[in-house]
């Protein structure tokens, strides 16, 4: 700090020296065609004095002698400084910005400009997607970074996309990286109680100025124990000084889904389902009616052009001292399930006011509505919408008259028609509850960061910042008592609100100075995060009347009730500094520090620090370098030390609420671990960009590693030691994530008409289990159950959440049972009736074999449930007005466990099932994939519950993810309307628009973080027209 | 240099800012839940604590063992516990898929239904040991009392003895086995609190049968001596310790007057003149139990006092849904029709085509809002849309808030009736004083049918009797099992095993139920009682997770 202090003092000695003494230059601003430049701001070097260029390019500016230099600087072109000498006529031709070197990339607490940026970052275009019909930016992150995967599981409109940063860097808590909006973390995630919802949706995308994705050590050790998982800077559009622009954006489409699941139909299901049975040696029950019913299910359940749209208009501009910009946003998105919805009004009001040189004060504030609609989306749930989609019957109507709801239903469960039974397990009438149950939720949330700078001394800038962050939904679920979830409750409705307030404290200053070919960076801070969570719901059932569950509970209209609720609260505190040097834009060092307190742990292990160092170098300027053809190099490295926060008290024990009936009582909740503290990632980078060919080409190539270690697992105690979850938290385990990322942008053909821009990222993720915690008195190898699935595997050696199961051998063509090897490679079958093993000469065995087994040591790693390796290709023509922009994403590697085949789609229940089983074996000798149906036996047959390699398929995929073709309007051709339009852009696009995969299933990436496709909607497909006008 | 000074103050203020940074907002603790050093600081809490222990009775964290989201189920001792003992036995039949593996004894060392009664039941003793820790603390430090810090211990005791109990019904060999020479579980008499006190447990093995049924009986002696003696349903009380101490001889095998279920029983049942034909005639003298008029009546309302312990269940707090008694045993409407009566005993000859306790006269599948006394069997869809025959003796469908009946005095009385007809060396006519008393306010015109002397041909048969009213009194209280796994190795009354059964799903379609019909042919699921599914298997993760615990053989 004292070295701090005396280097600023220097400075303004320095400053205060000159003297003063009046005199008035004049020149002219061209650009390098000589054509004159309007609007250039020209000012002197102390800042004090200032004008602008008139229509010819000229201005006159009268300045002191202690002025020793002017700034020309203007949007689209190069800032330039020349010196004022004894001259009074100073003549500047300025160079277009080049993007590569002016670009500047948000880091923690500052930026930085990109040459002398020694991290690894990705920044996005936001023009690319803008447009988009899309009610959020994560969704539209696919494939636009290196190193960035982004899954968006299953059509809902409302669930956030799964973002992943150089790989999946923990396993037992959050993956997902940190997202910052203008300087402050924003609450993001799946929030709602009572559906889906997303709360980056918050952010408007058409709001968004740039998205700066942090992805190596040195970028992320600024964010200290929060860096672990990546960091997502968003930064919002702001205004620009004496500019005035008013802008609508506004997109009109359809969504469809991309594919139906294949079913069968009414004469199908009659004929599987009987013979379901009489394999059994049970009766027929399945018939069709005098009138043939044949429903598809799906069609009901699913919108085929689910309407959707979006419309912002914002104003942006400024005065002299100030700039604003401002937005009003609508969007309103039709899920594919025809109860799912979400509707969004946002608006954000972006502020910044000089008072004087020395101090600006801003404020960026969004207000925005979510709306969400959904419905019942579990995977086994009785009226889970997809589920119940593909289980309904097909030879039964969906409405009877006879019914006193309109509806076919049976007892509480869809209507028999003329079959012998109703369906089993009491799937419901699922019309009946897509129209009758609500789902809804009404979210308002606040963002809002203010701000004052102080600018004391050239090169200091010294930030107070406060970030309010307040989330509130008010969620509804009312169950009809007629049919479904609220039938034995005799009605449910429920409401419950949840409010999230963060707030973010942050003091930190920015210096910089450059002498001579020295340049220093500094920055300093402290930054305070509080976040409390109240929660509260009230629940209602045996209601008087279905009149009283419409849209809220009601007092006293329910014979039961019950309330439930909750509070929390966190926080960390940190201390944080960085130093960059950069000599001569040559030679480039930073080092980093960031001390963090968390309120999630223990005393004894409450603060941490987080050191981070980069090296950065670029040949092209040194004077030895020769070879003209690259426009630029640079090569560098990092490595730092961040961490992955714990949520919670569980390094405490405590006592939590244990009610007896209605008498109250609390019980051990967690028996905790007072050692816990965060999970700790060392990240390494190596890296390379190279721009070459007329700066043509650029290309960006790092090899990373995070080392992951003190990772905490639920490591598990004996059942029999009754400890509550039966774990104990520790800092434990070790991972690493290893690959590298490539990307290519080349500008193929750069004509005055046409114009080639092709784009192409590639990422190579190794992950690797490196330690475990020891199990019973042996160290640990793996985890065979880890808590969240049956189907995978935590292995050393292995991906971290391999799915894990049988080798699937076939059947036995002799007598249709499921083959499968066992650990020593022999063949066992199942029967399908018992369920008991037996062993197996071939898949053409008519002996029954001697008892045999298959268990957990028969099973294999199957394969890695994240993709190993992904990325996009995206190519961009312009030919004179028109645009076209095709983009494709693809990833493999994965593998995908499609539990919506095994117990769904395959079942052995009297239900409806996947056309697949019309491949089932029937006769002796017959050769196939599917076993010998037995009703209700589909644990025997499919192994429901494991994974096996008859349902383990590959994931990879193409997919032609968007095309867009706009056509801008000449200024000739608005010229009548100039007045008052200034441009005009058309366009129509189609998203996710084919993709090219083996995968079994409705979509390879709708599958949850573990590789499990477990019945979630088939994906969206969208075609939209829009317009975007500027005024 | 005025600006110099500003800069200073400047950071001076941003340093100060910095400097006395909120400390204090790092030392957060949670709003919702006690640390363990406070639970135990006033009278107050350490009743909580109590409370706490009964509902880790009530029920439990249920793990499908399948990655889907664990809930609330009738575990250990709801209405999942009390199927599952019905499952394992004959006398009911399942309809879905919840407890088909059970029913036909396909469980593995990873089947959900097994491995959470193991899980929960050592959940229920852990907690029961945490407070009794807990009340010594308290005791010391002055906050509770000797008396009150005894009773609240003995009633930990008492759960902590049922739930070793539950264990080794379902994972040993019975007591007869070799007079208990067989593996039996590991007795946990002390708390796991940290990571450290699970090194204690990894050193403690199986035990055999014999000494954990030691434990069992010190546990419930310490509980008897230290349980107040008024009624209690919803919580221990002595007559429950002395009720729960015959049940545990009677599977040790234990009759005798001296020290077995009789010396229990003699405690509960006064020592004079029965009058079988007066259902009062038979008060307990300790917290006044008896039955009650009719045979649904200890149903209809929980709190009576034929109840001698049940858990607890109301409209606030219960298993929900998924695992409500009502619900699981109810018919489809307005429950869910997964547990059904099956014509083994439906049609057996030893129930009386008359007996009010299978009085079915409601008309066909309609709802079964309106109990009466007697009506006790509705005629209802199943799950499966079939038409069966279901247990009324759970009636709420709605609020859910049926009390799981743990201890009956029917059942002390039909304890005593066995040990005194064994005891005995011809038929016991105290015996049918005893099994009338239970049977007679179910039949008619008890005076012209109950038994008498001459209804049996030698003691065996009226032990046979005795036997066959417990299945019939008790169907659906989840006893069934009980019964079959300590008889295993009786001479003359063994099921030789797991009994066979009808098919699972099987139905009254196609009318093959009916007071003398024959019992319909039973599916070959009859287990022989050397094999090994005899036994649940000891859970994988217990295995893995500690390898001081042997499995059971076969597995």
């Amino acid at each position: 700090m004292r070295k701090l202090t005396l280097i600023l003092s220097a400075v303004f000695v320095f400053v205060l020296s000159a003297a003063a003494q009046d005199r008035t230059i004049t020149g002219k601003v061209t650009d390098e065609k000589g054509t004159a430049i309007e609007g250039v701001s020209v000012t002197g070097s102390d800042g004090k004095q200032g004008t602008q260029t008139d229509k010819e390019g000229n201005f006159r500016l009268t300045i002191p002698s202690s002025v020793r230099s002017l700034n020309f600087s203007s949007v689209n072109f190069e800032t330039q400084t020349r010196p004022v000498g004894s001259q009074l006529v100073i003549n500047v031709s300025l160079r277009p910005a080049d993007k590569q070197l002016e670009e500047v990339v948000i880091v923690g607490y500052g930026t930085q400009q990109k040459k002398g940026f020694t991290g690894a970052a990705s920044k996005v275009d936001t023009k690319e997607f803008a447009q988009l019909v899309t009610p959020s930016i994560d969704k539209q992150l696919q494939g636009r970074a290196a190193g960035v995967d982004v899954v968006n599981a299953g059509g809902s409109v409302n669930t956030p996309a799964k973002i992943r940063i150089r790989g999946y860097n923990t396993i037992s808590f959050g993956a997902s990286p940190l997202i910052i909006v203008d300087g402050i973390p924003i609450t993001t995630g799946n929030l709602a109680l009572t559906t889906n919802s997303n709360a980056i949706g918050d952010i408007n995308p058409a709001d968004i100025e740039s998205v700066d994705i942090l992805k190596d050590g040195a970028s992320l050790a600024i964010y200290g124990s929060k860096g672990a998982n990546g960091v997502i800077q968003i930064t919002t559009k702001k205004g620009s000084k004496n500019k005035t622009s008013l802008t609508y954006d506004g997109t009109m489409g359809f969504s469809s889904i991309s594919e139906k699941f294949s079913v069968l139909d009414a004469q199908g299901f009659v004929n599987i389902a009987n013979e379901k049975f009489t394999n059994a040696g049970q009766a027929a029950p399945a018939k069709m009616d005098a009138v043939g019913t044949n429903t598809d299910w799906q069609d009901n359940v699913f919108v085929n052009s689910a309407f959707v749209q979006n419309h912002t208009v914002s104003m942006m501009g400024g005065t002299n001292k100030s700039t604003y910009y401002f937005s009003l946003g609508y969007s309103d998105q039709q899920g594919v399930v025809r109860s799912n919805h979400n509707r969004a009004f946002r608006v954000r009001a972006n502020l910044e006011q000089e008072a004087n040189k020395y101090i600006k004060f801003g404020n960026n504030i969004t207000l925005s509505r979510q709306e969400d609609k959904d419905q019942q989306n579990g995977s086994n749930a009785l009226s889970g919408a997809i589920v119940s989609a593909l289980r309904a019957l097909p030879n039964v109507a969906i409405h009877n008259g006879a019914h006193a709801t309109g509806y076919n239903i049976t007892g509480n469960s869809l209507g028999q028609g003329a079959n012998l039974r109703t369906i089993d397990d009491n799937y419901v009438n699922i019309a009946f509850v897509l129209d009758n149950n609500k789902f809804y939720s009404d979210k308002y949330r606040i963002i809002d960061v203010a701000f004052v700078d102080i600018m004391p001394v050239k090169g200091l800038t010294i930030r107070s910042q406060l970030g309010i962050d307040y989330y509130t939904d008010n969620s509804f679920l009312g169950y009809d008592p007629r049919h479904g979830d609220g039938f034995s409750s005799v009605g449910r409705a429920n409401n419950g609100q949840n409010n999230i307030l963060a707030t973010t404290i942050q003091e930190y200053f920015n210096y910089n100075k450059t002498f001579r070919k020295h340049s220093v960076y500094l920055t300093g801070g402290y930054e305070l995060s509080q976040s409390t969570t109240r929660f509260y719901s009230a629940t209602g059932t045996n209601i008087s009347d279905l009149f009283f569950l419409k849209e809220n509970v009601v007092t006293n209209t329910a014979s039961t009730q019950s309330v439930s609720g909750n509070y929390s609260k966190s926080a960390t505190e940190s201390f944080f500094g960085r130093v960059n040097y950069d000599y001569n834009n040559k030679y480039f060092i930073q080092a980093t520090v960031r001390r963090d307190g968390l309120s999630s742990l223990g005393t004894s292990n409450r603060y941490g620090n987080f050191p981070g160092f980069s090296v950065g170098w670029r040949p092209t300027q040194e004077n030895f370098w020769k070879f003209k053809f690259f426009n630029d190099i640079k090569l560098k490295g990092s490595y730092a030390i961040v961490g992955n926060p714990i949520p919670g008290f569980r390094y405490l024990s405590t006592y939590g609420s244990a009610p007896y009936g209605n008498i109250g009582g609390i019980a051990v909740s967690n028996v905790g671990n007072p050692e816990l503290k965060w999970e700790r990632s060392k990240k390494t980078d190596i890296g390379v960009e190279l721009t070459f060919w007329n700066n043509r080409v650029n290309l960006v190539a790092d090899w990373f590693k995070n080392d992951i270690d003190q990772i905490i697992l639920a490591v598990p105690t004996p059942p029999s030691a009754g400890i509550p979850g039966n774990n104990i938290l520790r800092n434990i385990g070790a991972a690493e994530n290893k690959g590298w990322e490539f990307s290519v942008n080349v500008d193929v053909i750069r004509k005055e008409n046409f114009n080639w821009n092709m784009n192409f990222i590639y990422t190579n993720i190794k992950n690797k289990v490196k330690s475990l915690f020891p199990i019973g008195n042996a160290p640990g190898t793996e985890i065979t159950n880890p808590e969240s699935s049956p189907y995978n595997i935590i292995r050393i050696g292995e991906s971290i959440f391999s799915l894990y199961g049988y080798r699937y051998a076939g059947v036995n063509a002799a007598n249709g049972n499921p083959v499968y090897y066992k650990a020593n490679g022999s063949l066992v079958q199942r029967s399908v009736s018992t369920g008991a093993y037996t062993t197996a000469t071939s898949l053409n065995d008519g002996v029954a074999g001697t008892a045999s087994s298959l268990g957990p040591a028969d099973k294999v790693v199957l394969g890695p449930s994240n993709p190993t390796y992904f990325g996009s290709f995206t190519n961009n023509f312009t030919y004179k007005n028109f645009g076209l922009e095709l983009m494709f994403r693809y990833s493999g590697g994965n593998k995908i466990m499609n539990v919506t085949r095994q117990e769904v789609l395959l079942n052995q229940k009297f239900a409806n099932s996947g056309t697949e089983l019309l491949d089932r074996w029937t006769t002796v000798g017959q050769v196939t994939q599917t076993p010998k149906m037995y009703y209700a036996n589909d644990a025997i047959i499919n192994q429901n519950g494991e994974a096996t390699s008859r349902f383990v398929e590959d994931g990879d995929f193409i997919r032609f993810q968007n095309i867009v073709l706009d056509y801008r309007f000449n200024k000739a051709t608005i010229a009548r309307f100039r007045d008052y339009i200034k441009s005009v852009r058309i366009f129509v696009q189609m998203q996710n628009v084919a993709v090219w995969t083996k995968y079994k299933g409705s979509d390879p990436e709708g599958y949850s973080n573990f590789g499990v496709d477990a019945t979630v909607a088939p994906a969206i497909r969208t075609t939209s027209a829009g317009i975007t006008v500027g005024f | 240099m005025k600006s110099l000074k500003n800069i200073i103050t400047v950071f001076a203020i941003v340093i100060a800012i910095v400097l006395s940074g909120c400390k204090k907002s790092l030392e957060l603790v949670p709003f919702n839940a006690f640390s363990d050093e406070t639970a135990y600081s006033t009278p107050e809490r350490c009743l909580l604590a109590l409370n706490g222990v009964y509902d880790a009775a009530q029920s439990g964290d249920y793990d499908p063992l399948n990655g889907t989201a664990h809930s609330v189920r009738g575990y250990p001792f709801g209405a999942a516990a009390l199927e599952q003992n019905e499952m394992r036995g004959e006398d009911m039949v399942n309809i879905a898929t919840f407890f088909q593996i059970t029913y036909q004894a396909t469980y593995t060392p990873v089947s959900p239904n097994n491995v959470n009664m193991w899980i929960n039941l050592y959940l229920l003793i852990n907690k029961a040991n945490l407070a009794i820790d807990g009340f010594k603390f308290a005791l010391s430090k002055g906050i509770i009392s000797t008396t009150v810090a005894a009773q609240y211990e003995a009633e930990c005791r008492f759960l902590r003895a049922m739930a070793h109990h539950e264990l080794l019904i379902n994972f040993s060999r019975p007591y007869l086995d070799g007079n208990g020479n067989k593996l039996g579980v590991p007795y946990h008499d002390y708390a796991i609190s940290s990571p450290a006190s699970l090194d204690k447990l990894k050193a403690h093995a199986r035990e055999l049968v014999s000494v954990c049924y030691d434990k069992i009986l010190i546990d419930l002696d310490f509980a008897e001596t230290n349980l107040p003696a008024g009624a209690n349903v919803v919580r221990a009380a002595k007559a429950a310790a002395i009720a729960l101490k015959m049940r545990v001889k009677m599977h040790k095998g234990d009759w005798s007057i001296a020290t077995g279920v009789v010396f229990e029983g003699n405690k509960l049942i006064p020592n004079g003149p029965i009058n079988p034909l007066v259902w009062t005639s038979v008060i307990s003298p300790i917290g006044g139990n008896k039955l009650e008029q009719n045979p649904n009546g200890a149903f209809l309302n929980n709190s009576t006092l034929e109840s001698i312990f049940s858990i607890k269940n109301d409209a606030l707090d219960n298993t929900g849904v998924n695992a409500a008694l009502a619900q699981m045993f109810g018919p489809n409407v307005p429950g869910r029709g997964l547990v059904a009566i099956s014509p083994v005993i439906f049609n057996s000859p030893a129930w009386r085509c008359d007996d009010k306790r299978r009085d079915t006269s409601t008309v066909p599948g309609s709802v079964p809002l309106a109990p009466t006394p007697t009506n006790m069997i509705i005629y209802g869809n199943s799950n499966a849309n079939t038409k069966s025959f279901f247990t009324r003796k759970y009636i709420d469908y709605v609020n859910q808030a049926d009390y799981t009946p743990i201890l009956r005095y029917a059942e002390v009385l039909l304890m005593q009736a066995e040990a005194e007809a064994r005891n005995s060396g011809v038929i016991s006519q105290r015996a049918i004083e005893l099994l009338n008393t239970v049977r007679n306010r179910a039949i008619p015109a008890p005076a012209l049918n109950q038994y008498t002397i001459v209804s049996f041909a030698d003691k065996n048969a009226l032990i046979k009797a005795i036997l066959d009213e417990r299945r019939i009194e008790f169907l659906a209280e989840g006893k069934r099992w009980g019964d079959i796994h300590r008889l295993a190795m009786d001479p003359n009354f063994s099921t030789g095993g797991i009994p066979a059964k009808v098919v699972n799903g099987f139905s009254n379609n196609t009318g093959l139920y009916g007071c003398s019909l024959p019992i319909p042919p039973l599916n070959n699921l009859a287990i022989a009682y050397a094999d090994y599914r005899f036994l649940w298997p000891i859970p994988q993760d217990e295995l893995v997770q500690n390898p001081v615990i042997v499995p059971n053989p076969g597995y």
